[in-house]
């Protein structure tokens, strides 16, 4: 019984519901609140670390909370085993500095902004920390509430396209999910998901596969693996920068999370395994992952084609995890790490680039990087990370994965990885040679610049955006260095992957 | 066997809709559609004919319909609700841009 995992979802709702009411009191009073509650998860987080750094060395780590006092398998249980502890700090990480630049971004609204941004806050730390599965379909629902409010945030046309596109797909996939929950409680008569997973391999095979289907698709056009990926770009292309970010850094490792948590944890590999769906469930991650790359190469909008990069890069994660060997668990681990730093640097850079240009087009990148000398580097920096530069963090990750596909002499894989760089190459350099284009503004060409600027991309505060895109920048390449830090957290979270047992024991006995 | 034939009539009722309906207020309810249709099959798969479980003193309860899946419903249709006012929200807000809310002549959405 460890209260502080409550307090890691308590914290960030609590400071959503204030932050209306300090508007109401003093609108300057905001930007404090929003430290404090970030500032205060951050700690929660660290302490919950550095009092169990024993139990971690060991590998024993877990603590768990029962709401209301209801032992499981009857009440909701919160637990915190080594993948959710990785998770959970990788995405407070992220969520910490996207809001700090979130202050010096977003000018207008900030307080609708505030509100949405720690929901998203607290339904992934929910998501993270939950062993309840209804609980996952609550808080994956508030995922999609909040992040489609805010793909909408800018109330252009394409914005409000891109969300009711976004949402549409979403609830349809939440859809799929609460019906996949009712079929589980229907069958196992409970919600937790330790016990359904010891009576799972109980049920028959027809049941086991359509409940492994309805799951598989709900989480399928979530991710945004191939057959469901059309929602995707667009609503990466409108949303702000920093929601961006948030969508491509946080919102899809959450879902990859649930993915891992789903098939390995609840319904279990073997059962997979037993149902034929691994090989077309990696087949189809590695179709993903050769369109979204291909997409990329003919995208002529720098975020769509970070999107489009997405998409290839989680088919490949979601490839490289279906291996279900210890290598592939170790690359698919790192490149979630790395890839949430990398992409999330580089929409937050997007947001500081992007900001004297009429639109997100082509043509329009056009002598970016000669105006903002310093920060158009550290966004090669990061693009050099995406293709897989050998000092930088992508490097690594991207070596561990095609380690991982070559033990398991999986060739259309390694040929994936090694495809995804060499293209990635060609599109990224094509954006790098444009941005040093020179470029001649006469007068008059400001002028129509300035009054064409959309609202919301007109800087707040110059100096904190830019200094998130350094920060992320210098993870890249302190991590890129050092990436053996990840080794214990990496090991601790492939033992409980593997180890479902323990698992088991540990919910329903503790 | 009727409720499940109401279920899968409800649901692609509501599935024609969200596809083949270019009208986007139309899609919603489609969509609204397909979530009340798994509601009432939850409801009437989880109603066995017995009572309602409210335990009463001093009384035996011997068949009682499952309340789980009743609380369960509740929560779900407070989240299709909400997601269809903020759906409705956005198709107010783009039609204030673009004057119409047909799908296909709407940019952006018709592709």
């Amino acid at each position: 019984m460890d209260i502080r995992i409550l307090f890691l979802i308590l914290v960030p709702l609590g400071t959503a519901f204030l932050i209306p009411f300090i508007d109401l009191i003093n609108a300057k009073l905001r930007r404090f609140f929003v430290l404090l509650g970030i500032l205060l998860e951050s700690y929660l987080i660290i302490s919950i670390i550095i009092n169990n750094f024993q139990s971690l060395r060991e590998g024993d780590f877990f603590l768990q909370y029962y709401l209301g006092g209801w032992h499981p398998p009857l009440g909701i249980t919160l637990a915190m085993d080594g993948l959710s502890l990785l998770f959970a700090v990788i995405t407070a990480v992220s969520l910490f500095l996207i809001v700090i630049y979130s202050i010096g971004y977003i000018g207008h609204h900030e307080g609708k902004y505030y509100v949405l941004y720690f929901l998203i806050t607290a339904a992934s730390m929910g998501v993270v920390l939950t062993a309840d599965m209804f609980n996952i379909y609550v808080f994956i629902e508030m995922l999609t509430i909040t992040s489609g409010a805010l793909i909408g945030f800018k109330r252009s046309q394409e914005a409000s396209a891109a969300a009711i596109k976004y949402l549409i797909y979403n609830v349809l996939a939440g859809l799929l999910f609460f019906l996949g929950v009712l079929l589980i409680y229907f069958n196992l008569g409970t919600l937790n998901m330790a016990d359904i997973s010891q009576n799972f391999a109980s049920l028959e095979s027809g049941i086991q596969l359509f409940i492994s289907a309805i799951f598989l698709t709900a989480i399928l056009i979530k991710m945004g693996i191939f057959p469901f990926l059309f929602w995707l770009p667009k609503s990466y292309d409108t949303a702000p920068s920093p929601v961006t970010a948030v969508l491509s850094g946080v919102l899809s490792k959450v879902y990859l999370y649930i993915f891992i948590r789903l098939f390995w944890t609840v319904i279990g590999f073997e059962t997979l395994v037993a149902l034929n769906l691994n090989v077309l469930l990696l087949d189809l991650a590695l179709l993903s992952s050769f369109f979204g790359h291909v997409f990329a190469l003919q995208s002529n909008n720098i975020k769509r084609l970070l999107g489009y990069s997405s998409i290839g890069h989680i088919g490949m994660i979601t490839a490289v995890i279906m291996l279900n060997t210890d290598a592939g668990f170790y690359g698919g681990l790192l490149h979630i790490i790395s890839h949430m730093f990398m992409k999330a640097g580089l929409f937050v850079a997007c947001g500081y680039l992007l900001q004297y240009t009429r639109s997100h087009a082509y043509r329009d990148f056009k002598g970016v990087g000669l105006r903002n000398r310093s920060v158009f580097i550290a966004f090669i920096a990061l693009l050099l990370s995406m293709i897989g530069m050998p000092p930088l963090l992508g490097f690594a990750s991207k070596w561990y994965v095609l380690m991982a596909f070559l033990e398991a002499r999986s060739y259309f894989g390694a040929f994936i990885v090694i495809f995804g760089s060499l293209t990635a190459v060609i599109y990224y350099l094509r954006y790098i040679a444009k941005g040093f284009e020179e470029v001649k503004l006469t007068e008059d060409d400001l002028r129509e610049e300035i009054y064409s600027r959309p609202l919301l991309s007109v800087l707040y505060r110059e100096k904190i955006v830019s200094f998130i895109t350094y920060a992320y920048t210098a993870i890249i390449v302190g991590f890129g260095l050092g990436f053996r830090f990840f080794d214990l957290p990496l090991r601790m979270s492939i033992e409980s992957i593997m180890n479902v047992e323990r698992y088991i024991e540990l919910v329903l006995g503790g | 066997m009727f409720t499940n034939l109401v279920f899968i009539i409800l649901f692609m009722i509501g599935f024609y809709a969200l596809v083949m309906k270019t009208n986007l207020i139309k899609n919603v309810i489609g969509l609204n559609l397909m979530e009340a249709a798994v509601f009432f099959w939850v409801i009437s798969f989880s109603d066995i004919g017995g009572e309602v479980a409210i335990h009463k003193m001093g009384e035996e309860m011997t068949k009682f319909n499952d309340p789980v899946p009743q609380a369960l419903t509740l929560t779900g249709i407070v989240i299709g609700a909400s997601t269809a006012a903020l759906l409705l929200t956005l198709i107010i807000e783009l039609n204030k841009f673009s004057g119409t809310i047909d799908r296909e002549k709407i940019e952006g959405l018709n592709d």
